[in-house]
């Protein structure tokens, strides 16, 4: 837990990535890259209802042994996600539909061809026998009662209800000099990584082991689920994830395709293989965003909130994804619902429902891109209702840092950190004063200009006790590494996390440097293999760089004592008389270096120290020293500007001020934040999957759902904050998800400004045209 | 996402893909396949035979007299966009060209292409009829050329019969005085258009035509708009002769968002053409 | 089956397609040419993006039978390229990639705005780009990656 040393290649360089070198040359190795002699592909028969009784399924006499459906695979075991959170109604979810299909795209069954498009043809040629039955479409209409039931031993369509609270909202409310009520409804979508889910799976018989490639962000995880579903030892499967394009949590479930594949791989003599399409990946990934909130903030004259009484719906689709559930989302908004403000009263009834939509999943930020966006706009209107300005009302209301540690009214513990600075700092990048004049000035061309603000605070490697009040079934509070030298000197790092975009190729290399001095181009980082990595939990929540970070410098360091056990023997020196530098051992009469320690303790024997074993290598684990997370926080602004004749919002400039703590790769840290607005800016404008009545999806394709360009691509301003947290190695925080977290908020704050001489609000995303001329004449009927 | 099997072949003269057209197979033609492949990868289109158009250089030559260019319909949009041809539109076929989709598929769409499928967001069928360009037609039973204002009847038809081809487009040349407006409202660069108007206005031949895309069916003349724009009519006068244009296509079954939207879109290109 | 005969990366090769296979499956599944990525199969995403004499074209959109006589570079065949490897060393600097997924459809378009003299401005690299999606990167990072590696080819130059 030393504070960071500034070097060219340890902790805080923003060294070149070791991972770019094969990316540009082509030369990458993703799933559907992956060549075997004897491969076949897969198509599936996808349900085309949202709710149907399967009667029966057939195939043509001369497909046998080609066609698969849940008879021809009765010891294939349903996912069953159930966390331990009290009132959960598990569901199971089978690989292949058993009696009823409940979304549009559930797998029935698989077709097996040598080529995809043979498969496809064959799929075609599969007659499914349904008696369609009427859909559960509208969450918060189902979360009332509905005479339709998903699950029909439930009594009701909901996974969960629960009410989160804190402190006493009716002294809020007895207290309160201005209350405000509002709406704010995100729409559902998907997670659309470029690369899209792909499995392929063959039997070992030289090792007796089922090796999987899987495009996942947890490869430990699937393999216990793997094991679990097919009832096969750990031991005889291994997991891999290759390169992986691209996974933002939408990959970190188990899915019905892995469990499928892997069963196809024992039931046939040849490796299978399905790589999702695009139309698939809309259809059965997981779906993310869809929340509702009704709102009640009760604060004082001055703006300063005293309370938050909500309602939350979630519709969180068909099924529990394996292993943790919807609750994971909606425990979330719920609890970061008061955002970074100092609130001390809080409730929020929520309503995690089953609909017969696909089933959703974690999409970088889960359930707090929602949130912000409801506290956020909230923060704004009770600034309009005070008569003061929205950033003032902000600052106001903030946790400040002179009340850090500060424990939530939701139970979560703010580390430290200067959130009203970072507010400022913000202001300051956009050049706030400008904007105004800008805005008084009038536009030639009719457009209003508006600038919005939000902020949040970020819980990131969170351990142990968080995990288990969440009643999550695994507990992701630690991460590993096994760190070998090898006799050359050189050093593989094997980790339980699985880096696909964060550079954590370089990233842990450089960790390994400011512990050890060795040159990073002396280093290969080892992860997505279950047969390489020691268990780990993956990469989601923001947590690689600090747990696995954590856990290759406590296993570097391990090293490290050894060679300088070594060293000092060699040296003849008294061990306290020696110390590590520059990648050696020096000591009053000279140094040796680590390549030569490594040679003999491989090599050489006869030259080791009494008591010190060959070899050097060492696995470790490692977690914060906190369970309750380590908060990064920002606040984001955005200026935009909305023709009130078109409904068309463009963003002109966008700000972002942060705090992630120490800085292990600038670079990286920067293309993080950039990676993660451009998300939320799709989350805020263009990104949907409408359902229409009959719980048919009707975006498929990239012609229908939008995702943001170039183009649309604002420059991003970012300014750094740097608190350490006493809590981590080097004081280091996560922050892979925060860019995506702000940007709904900001953006519709922006419109509401301005659009504010129109009175007119927008709070639902995304802020399509046709909302924002739906909301414009709203305003007018009232006027 | 993978295309339904089927037979392929590449005619070597236009007579020959007439033939195979007419052949009592289901066909389709191929010219620059960014339509058609697309289709058939989402297996929306499963022809039997697809005939590959696009290499006859019949279909790729351009002619030019004093009044007008013709485009053969294999001519890509990448080709007008570049100048690579003679521009009879003073610069408003490039301008359209340059927007649409992407430049991978520019290489090798084609603006005959474009008008065959008559898809109700293309840019050419709009563009086309505002230009009052002729569209040639070649079948077995001769050849034939229509103004391409009739040419698309409704989303994804046109008044093409039995075997007939698109072999060329004419555009007559806009004269010096000439002045254009185009518009294409759509939330990300390249995508389909939520409307689209083209508006030209040749003093010197007294014609003026705007025309609306992304129209729920064909391309919509705004008839009225059009006689106005041939004078010399005011702001106010036109914007209630859109309304009016807007309101007498009551098939077109506009929602309130589309019909303010086209309103403000028409507006804002004649106000182009007028500049 | 079809014959079809095509150079792909300055070599000639010959095979017999069926109509149906696209010039993408066809690089990926017979040529082993795996660095073109697909991501929707429909145009949109720009992952598929190769040359096909000399001009970008979707692969996902090209049948490989249609291709017969035409000449395909693909980003393998780019290891040598002038322009490919000042992009190269931009990326790098610059961080224009993260996952990688669409980095190759990214440098085959980018070499086309660079040969093109349309990548002079950030305004002008933004449109160009327009048909390649990433998800990763937030685009930034990859025009002005884009911009410096045209800079440094017309000052004549390294970075």
């Amino acid at each position: 837990m030393t504070a960071a040393v500034k070097s060219r290649f340890g902790v805080g360089a923003s060294l070149q990535r070791k991972e770019d070198d094969r990316h540009l040359y082509g030369r990458g190795q993703f799933v559907a890259d992956v060549k075997l002699p004897g491969l076949q592909d897969i198509a599936f028969v996808r349900s085309p209802h949202a709710h149907a009784r399967i009667k029966g399924v057939s195939a043509p006499p001369d497909t046998a042994g080609q066609v698969f459906s849940a008879r021809d695979l009765p010891d294939l075991k349903p996912m069953r996600a159930v966390p331990q959170v009290p009132g959960f109604r598990p569901s199971g979810y089978p690989a292949f539909a058993t009696d009823k299909v409940r979304y549009v795209g559930e797998v029935i069954a698989a077709c097996i061809a040598p080529t995809r498009a043979e498969a496809e043809d064959l799929a075609a040629t599969v007659g499914v026998d349904y008696e369609v039955l009427p859909p559960v479409v509208d969450a918060a209409a189902a979360a009332k009662g509905s005479s339709v039931l998903v699950h029909e031993s439930w009594a009701d369509n909901l996974f969960i209800e629960r009410t989160i609270q804190g402190g006493d909202i009716e002294v809020a409310k007895r207290e309160a000099e201005i209350v405000v009520q509002r709406e704010y409804k995100l729409h559902r979508q998907a997670s659309v990584p470029l690369e899209g889910r792909g499995v392929l799976a063959y039997l070992d018989r030289r090792l007796d082991e089922l090796v999987v490639y899987t495009s996942t962000q947890v490869p430990h995880t699937i393999r216990l689920g793997l094991s679990e579903m097919l009832g096969i030892e750990e031991r005889r499967i291994r997991v891999i994830a290759p390169d992986v394009g691209g996974g933002f949590g939408g990959k970190a479930r188990l899915s019905q395709e892995e469990v499928a594949v892997a069963a196809l791989a024992l039931a046939v003599d040849h490796p299978v293989r399905w790589i999702e399409d695009r139309s698939e990946h809309f259809l059965a990934a997981i779906h993310c965003r869809e929340h509702l909130y009704r709102m009640t903030a009760y604060a004082d004259r001055r703006g300063r909130i005293l309370g938050l009484d909500a309602e939350l719906v979630v519709d969180a689709g068909a099924y529990a994804m394996w292993p943790n559930g919807p609750f994971l989302e909606t425990g979330m908004a719920a609890r970061n619902l008061p955002g970074p403000y100092n609130i001390r009263h809080h409730r929020v009834k929520t309503f995690t429902v089953a609909t017969n939509k696909s089933p959703i999943g974690p999409y970088r930020g889960v359930g707090r891109p929602g949130a912000c966006f409801a506290i956020e706009r909230m923060i704004d209107e009770v600034a309009r209702a005070a008569g003061r300005d929205p950033l003032e009302v902000r600052v106001g209301n903030m946790v400040g840092p002179d009340q850090m540690p500060y424990k939530s009214v939701t139970g979560m513990t703010f580390d430290n950190g200067d959130y009203p600075q970072c507010a400022r700092m913000c202001a300051d990048l956009l050049d706030l004063p400008a904007v105004r004049a800008r805005q008084k000035q009038g536009e030639p061309d009719g457009r209003l200009i508006g600038v919005g603000f939000a902020a949040y605070a970020e819980q990131t490697a969170h351990g142990c006790g968080e995990w288990v009040t969440r009643g999550a079934p695994f507990i992701p509070g630690y991460e590993s590494c096994q760190a070998r030298l090898m006799s050359d000197g050189s050093l593989v790092l094997m980790v339980g996390i699985q880096s696909h975009g964060q550079g954590l190729e370089t990233t842990l290399s450089q960790v390994a440097h400011q512990e050890l001095g060795i040159d990073p181009a002396k280093v290969s980082v080892r992860h997505g293999d279950t047969d390489i990595a020691p268990f780990g939990m993956g990469t989601i929540a923001s947590r690689s760089m600090v747990m696995a970070g954590g856990a290759v410098a406590r296993a570097s360091r391990l090293l490290r004592e050894k060679m300088l056990r070594i060293g000092a023997h060699l040296l003849q020196a008294d061990p306290k008389d020696v110390r590590w530098e520059d990648g050696a051992v020096a000591g009053p009469s000279g140094t040796v270096r680590l390549e030569e320690i490594a040679r003999i303790a491989h090599l050489r024997m006869e030259q080791l120290p009494d008591g010190v074993d060959p070899l050097l290598e060492v696995t470790a684990t490692y977690e914060p020293a906190i369970d309750t997370g380590v908060f990064s926080y920002a606040t984001h602004a955005a200026v935009v500007a909305v023709d009130p004749l078109t409904g068309l919002i463009e963003v002109l400039d966008y700000g972002v001020a942060e705090d992630c703590g120490t800085v292990v790769n600038p670079m990286i840290v920067d293309g993080q934040i950039r990676g993660g607005v451009i998300q939320g800016i799709g989350t805020a404008l263009y990104e949907e999957i409408p359902y229409d009545d009959q719980g048919q999806p009707l975006a498929a394709t990239f012609a229908d759902y939008l995702m943001p360009g170039a183009a649309e691509m604002p420059a991003i301003k970012i300014a750094h904050l740097h608190t350490p947290t006493p809590y981590t190695e080097y004081g280091m925080k996560g922050m892979g998800e925060g860019g995506a977290i702000g940007p709904p908020a900001a953006i519709a704050n922006a419109v509401r400004d301005a659009l504010g001489p129109l009175g007119a609000e927008l709070n639902e995303t995304p802020m399509t045209p046709r909302r924002v001329l739906a909301a414009i004449r709203t305003a007018r009927k009232r006027t | 996402m993978k295309a339904g099997a089927f037979d392929y072949v590449r005619p070597q003269s236009l007579a020959e893909a007439i033939q195979l057209r007419g052949g009592g197979r289901d066909t389709q033609l191929m010219a620059g396949g960014q339509s058609l492949v697309a289709m058939m990868n989402l297996r929306v289109a499963q022809p039997e035979l697809v005939i590959d158009i696009g290499r006859l250089s019949e279909l790729r030559t351009v002619s030019e007299t004093g009044a007008d260019v013709s485009l053969g319909a294999c001519v890509t949009h990448a080709a007008i966009e570049d100048g690579r041809i003679t521009d009879p539109s003073r610069g408003l076929m490039p301008r359209v060209a340059s927007g649409l989709a992407y430049r991978a598929i520019r290489t090798r769409g084609t603006i005959g292409g474009s008008l065959a499928l008559a898809d109700p967001a293309a840019e050419w069928p709009t563009v086309l009829s505002a230009l009052d360009a002729q569209v040639a037609l070649r079948g077995s039973g001769g050849a034939r050329a229509l103004p391409c204002r009739d040419f698309v009847v409704g989303t994804y038809e046109t008044r093409l019969v039995a075997d007939e081809i698109v072999e060329s487009i004419r555009v007559p040349k806009l004269s010096a005085a000439a002045r254009w407006g185009y518009l294409k409202f759509c939330r990300k660069s390249g995508e389909f258009a939520s409307s689209i108007v083209a508006v030209v206005r040749d003093p010197q031949r007294r014609y003026a035509r705007a025309v609306l895309g992304a129209a729920n069916g064909a391309p919509l003349v705004l008839v009225r708009t059009s006689e106005l724009l041939a004078g010399a009519a005011q702001r106010e006068v036109l914007e209630t002769a859109i309304a009016a244009d807007l309101d007498a296509a009551k098939d077109r079954r506009f929602d309130d968002f589309q019909r303010s939207l086209h309103a403000v879109i028409a507006q804002r290109a004649v106000q182009q053409a007028l500049a | 089956m079809s014959q079809v005969r095509l150079t792909v990366n300055g070599k000639t090769v010959a095979d017999d397609v069926p109509p149906r296979l696209s010039l993408a499956d066809f690089l990926r599944e017979r040529r082993n040419l795996t660095g073109t990525h697909l991501g929707c199969e429909h145009g949109v995403c720009g992952a598929c993006t190769v040359l096909v004499d000399g001009e970008p074209a979707r692969s996902c959109l090209m049948l490989a039978v249609a291709c017969d006589g035409r000449e395909v570079q693909t980003v393998e065949g780019l290891d040598k390229d002038r322009i490919a490897t000042a992009l190269r060393e931009a990326f790098k600097q610059h961080h224009g990639l993260q996952c990688g997924f669409c980095t190759p459809g990214m440098l085959i378009t980018a070499r086309d705005l660079i040969s093109r003299n349309v990548a002079t401005s950030e305004r002008e690299i933004r449109k160009g780009l327009s048909g390649n999606i990433c998800r990763c990167t937030g685009y930034t990072n990859i025009v002005t990656a884009i911009g410096h590696a045209a800079k440094a080819l017309a000052g004549g130059g390294g970075e």
